[in-house]
């Protein structure tokens, strides 16, 4: 099974082969739980995030067209699934909300250097993971799908309810609250 | 040509700007060098943010250098301990607060004698007020909350199983204490009685209006009632919680007892713990071995084996005690026919507040300390005590965060909502006792209660802590949610809330309205962490 093209695989696990999901599932798992543990922000919801993706692939592989590469689609099944499971949890208020319009006005350019885009250690990695882990929903939310997915901004947009002016806001305050976590946390 | 904002850079960057926005900032890009450093800056900026989204973050415990310890027990039973030693301390500084209002105690809902009477008066007002719609009340609502809280404490429980291993211990511990009380007996009706010529072989558990107990009961006697009568024998311990316990016959083992008022005028075997608002062991009274009680009043005219231990406002003591006496609080006052076999200790505020008849036989020492009252802020001990309060409060709450991140965080978010916390937390403080107290009476449900009343007491005590954090972030105005900025909101709303909390007249409703809004927001989180996630 290991050494099989993906094509093949993917042929077998339409026939529902168990075999076939199971070596998906090895190759994808762990990509998919790291989407997972990042939008879904804490291990055991990504975790279940991540399991009842792979449980879902059994009915929804049927779907896949091969119009775009396979892990692309999982990827976007699985943060459709997370957006929806985010939603559901805190059905009560807006997950993705608009940006708020008392907030400070966007400045115009020239921070200085930003902790984000120098030389990095390994260190300073982890301190940045963890930051964006410990991003509020509506900021790390559209981050993870636009760096981690690769998303467009109107896909974005389209997936989250929201205008596209609102995922660019978005993007730019997650980056800039990262910022501002990062030069703390350096102080 | 003016600069762009950051913002538009920023879009650009990410290779979402308009062809005709894109080519007029080119344009301006090609002429501002300041402009095209912040591009790369920001360019850079997506790399790396690209780079470091391969890697997984770390988790709670590796973040905190923390990794070598096996989380699943020491986080679980430092969680236990801590909660432990906060609700001691937060208890024995209730005991040091029993003496401050005196004369208008019994209207003070935190202290012994108003908490005492709000709760025998809600508890029967509603368990036997007569009015059948009260009755039904108390029976559905309690139910309901029962249920409500009791299911959604499994699903979370559930839901959270690894991480909750040391509640599930604690929830055991409690289960397997208490399921040998649904094999005994169990009598329930208006007058449970058992008669002169009655023996009852096992232990029982009686609940009712008035449990009078004129024969043998050969086990322990678990008794819940407005009035608790033992005028025959008991041969294990007595366990009541009844507004009125009065013992005139004999109890072989200890005695238990959270009641408004205990009688003893008979034998008990061995020692008796209570926390009770009038404590009396009359002239006929024998107590085998010591007895460790908290009460508004005191009278010992019997005899006592070993030492008494009591915190009471006031105390008189007419009989005798095998040991030692140790009282703390106000009046003690030593009939001429009392006699002390061991030493004599008594902290008072008053070296007036203390009377020793010329006659009274003190075996050992007499030690009074004086502890002036001036006013407790006056007092560096009051303010070592909320030191330690604070901090047990922080701990409480940084382990929280490291256990149930998501769930500590949810329930400060949903202190927030103001009214619908403060309504929710309000119904819940009545609510949930009105339950305890219908999962009594139907027997069947006493793990139910038990278990419940040490959830209603962590929250409780939670309260403040999620409150306080909520507090905290509000002023701090801290858009992110990190573990040391939750923990210094928490910090600063803790400091606030423990000052408001001293504030004359508006304190107690202040601390009040805490609780209120804190167990409103727990409620609303358990609801919330109990949805099933739909698989769709």
């Amino acid at each position: 099974m290991e050494e099989l093209e993906l094509e093949s695989i993917l042929e077998l696990a339409r026939g529902h082969d168990a075999d076939a999901l199971a070596e998906l599932y090895r190759r994808y798992a762990r990509r998919v739980f790291g989407l997972c543990r990042y939008l879904m922000g804490s291990t055991e919801p990504a975790e279940d995030a991540t399991s009842e993706v792979f449980l879902k692939l059994q009915r929804s592989i049927d779907s896949y067209d091969g119009s775009v590469p396979f892990p692309s689609w999982l990827l976007r099944v699985a943060s459709n699934h997370c957006i929806d499971a985010l939603r559901r949890k805190q059905r009560e208020r807006q997950v993705i909300g608009e940006p708020e319009a008392d907030s400070a006005p966007l400045e115009v350019a020239g921070p200085g250097p930003s902790p984000l885009s120098e030389v990095i250690s390994a260190e300073q990695q982890a301190a940045i993971r963890q930051a964006i882990a410990r991003l509020p929903e509506n900021y790390r939310v559209p981050l993870v799908l636009r760096y981690y997915s690769d998303l467009g901004y109107d896909e974005i947009a389209q997936r989250l309810g929201l205008k596209r002016d609102h995922v660019a806001t978005l993007l730019f305050r997650a980056k800039r609250e990262l910022r501002r976590v990062l030069a703390r946390g350096r102080e | 040509m003016d600069c762009f904002s950051e913002l538009t850079y920023a879009i650009l960057v990410d290779g979402e700007l308009a062809v005709e926005d894109a080519r007029q900032v080119r344009n301006h890009l090609a002429a501002c060098s300041r402009c095209r450093e912040l591009v790369e800056t920001l360019r850079a900026e997506n790399r790396v943010l690209k780079e470091v989204l391969r890697e997984l973050p770390q988790e709670a415990g590796e973040r905190a250098g923390l990794a070598w310890f096996p989380r699943s027990w020491v986080w679980g039973d430092l969680a236990v301990v801590a909660t432990m030693l906060a609700l001691g301390a937060a208890v024995s500084q209730w005991f040091d607060e029993q003496r401050v209002p005196e004369v208008l105690e019994w209207l003070n809902p935190f202290s012994s004698a108003g908490g005492m009477n709000l709760i025998f008066n809600l508890s029967y007002y509603f368990g036997h007020g007569g009015a059948d719609v009260l009755t039904h009340y108390a029976d559905i609502v309690g139910w309901l909350s029962l249920l409500g809280l009791l299911g959604s404490s499994a699903l979370l429980l559930g839901r959270r199983w690894r991480r909750s291993r040391s509640g599930l211990c604690l929830l055991t511990v409690l289960l397997s204490l208490s399921l040998p009380s649904i094999a005994l007996e169990r009598r329930h009706s208006e007058f449970v009685t058992v008669a002169a010529n009655e023996t009852v072989d096992d232990s029982l558990v009686a609940a009712g209006n008035t449990v009078r107990i004129e024969g043998v009961v050969n086990g322990d006697l678990l008794a819940f009632g407005r009035t608790v009568e033992v005028s025959g024998t008991v041969k294990g311990d007595l366990l009541t919680w009844a507004q009125r316990t009065e013992v005139h016959g004999t109890v072989e083992g200890h005695i238990y007892t959270f009641s408004q008022s205990l009688d003893v005028g008979g034998q008990v075997g061995r020692s008796i713990y209570a926390w009770v608002q009038s404590l009396r062991v009359d002239d006929k009274g024998h107590v085998g071995d010591g007895i460790v009680a908290g009460a508004a009043d005191v009278g010992l005219e019997g005899d006592v084996m070993r030492s008494v231990t009591v915190f009471a406002s006031s105390a008189d003591v007419s009989g005798s005690i095998g040991r030692d006496l140790t009282m703390t609080g106000g009046n003690l006052t030593l009939a001429n026919s009392a006699r002390v076999g061991g030493n004599l200790t008594a902290r008072v505020h008053r070296q007036e507040e203390v009377h020793i008849a010329d006659g009274a036989t003190i075996g050992g020492k007499r030690d009074i300390q004086v502890q002036v009252k001036k006013t407790r802020f006056a007092h560096p001990k009051f303010y070592f005590f909320q030191a330690v309060r604070l901090l047990a409060a922080m701990l409480v709450g940084w382990l929280g965060l490291v256990l149930f991140p998501g769930f500590f965080q949810g329930t400060t978010q949903a202190v927030g909502a103001g009214w619908r916390s403060v309504g929710l937390g309000f119904a819940v403080l009545v609510g949930a006792p009105v339950a305890m107290i219908v999962g009594v009476a139907t027997l069947a449900g006493i793990p139910v209660a038990l278990m419940l009343l040490a959830l209603y007491l962590a929250a409780i005590y939670l309260a403040k802590v999620w409150v306080g954090a909520f507090l905290g972030k509000i002023l701090l105005k801290r858009a992110t949610a990190t573990t040391r900025d939750w923990l210094l909101g928490l910090l600063v709303g803790l400091l606030i809330i423990t000052v408001a909390g001293f504030i004359p007249y508006a304190g107690g409703l202040i601390r009040f309205a805490v609780v209120c809004l804190g167990l409103g927001a727990f409620a609303w989180q358990l609801y919330r962490a109990s949805q099933p996630i739909a698989t769709t």
